[in-house]
């Protein structure tokens, strides 16, 4: 298939990320003075359809901050911040913020914009890219909402590679899902960047 | 003299790596492990000077390891940890269990020479 990674792929996309990951939680763990409990990544190929319909599926409604980047050499792709409601919550908690000094919807956005560019900006740096970013925007939890955000993304897709990272802050009992989807035009170039990588070795 | 290694990452990428910056006085005896489980096994039955050692792996993760060596009192090997976690609570906790030092990832040829020549191996 086109789009899959064969097992050096994959492996060299995962250690890529893993780098990423951990700067990022250190910043969250700096950010939230605490710790942060890290897992080992997940990847795999998702379609579009399948994928609108498990973001939206479980029981507990969810908070979903989304923000587009992309860079040279055809990388681009969407980055979404999943957040359980009751734990969208904590956040003016977690961030030492008096309730009234910003709204729900803008400390989840805050904390989703460090996580995401920290990340991302560590990827790029690993594979000599440099990523711009859109304006991150907080969705709605409603299946049809977000489906119809996720079919409108920048980016037309069908396929994508869905990265999923999560983040557990242990103090408090709070987590969220960072998930990157690459678009499978994007797939092809991620993949020549990785070979690249992996010839270098 | 030469120094029997051990590098356990569950990333080939990664063991790539860490075996590509090791100086050539070490290089020649090296063994390799894909998890922490595996790790032990090889400790069990294989003197080795010196372990490179991740954190984030699947079966068992590297402070499960350090925690095992610990309990057990059951290696003389020097431990060096290269993680990407690099939370400074992190870091703290893998030397209290035990390992000499702490390497980012991913691991830099003078970062690792050097902490090689700080605890007398080069």
């Amino acid at each position: 298939m086109p789009f899959s990674l064969d097992e050096d792929q994959l492996d060299c996309l995962q250690e890529l990320i893993n780098v990423a990951m951990g700067q990022a939680s250190d910043q969250l763990a700096r950010y939230l003075d605490t710790f942060v409990f890290l897992k080992v990544p997940n990847i795999e190929l998702v379609n579009a359809q399948e994928f609108s319909k498990s973001l939206t599926s479980n029981n507990q409604s969810t908070a979903v901050v989304s923000q587009g980047f992309f860079g040279y050499e055809g990388i681009r792709g969407e980055a979404l911040l999943v957040y359980q409601h009751k734990d969208s919550n904590h956040i003016a908690d977690l961030l030492g913020y008096d309730p009234d000094e910003l709204s729900d919807e803008e400390q989840l956005i805050d904390i989703s914009s460090i996580l995401t560019t920290t990340f991302l900006n560590v990827f790029a740096s690993q594979i000599e890219n440099q990523l711009s970013y859109n304006a991150p925007k907080l969705l709605t939890s409603e299946q049809d909402s977000m489906s119809e955000y996720l079919d409108h993304l920048s980016f037309s897709w069908d396929i994508a590679l869905k990265v999923n990272i999560t983040y557990q802050v242990t103090d408090y009992s709070f987590n969220c899902d960072m998930i990157l989807l690459i678009p499978e035009s994007a797939i092809i170039d991620i993949k020549t960047v990785i070979d690249r990588i992996l010839e270098a070795l | 003299m030469v120094s029997s290694v051990l590098i356990c990452d569950d990333s080939n990428m990664a063991r790539k790596q860490v075996i590509r910056s090791l100086p050539e006085e070490l290089s020649t005896d090296v063994t390799l492990a894909t998890n922490g489980l595996e790790a032990l096994e090889v400790l069990k039955n294989k003197h080795i000077d010196i372990m490179f050692l991740d954190l984030t792996m699947p079966e068992l993760d590297g402070v499960g390891v350090l925690q095992n060596l610990k309990e057990n009192n059951s290696t003389s090997c020097a431990i060096f940890v290269i993680s990407a976690d690099v939370q400074p609570e992190m870091q703290s906790k893998v030397l209290e269990l035990g390992a000499r030092a702490f390497m980012r990832k991913p691991v830099q040829v003078d970062v690792l020479v050097k902490n090689l020549q700080e605890h007398g191996f080069l």
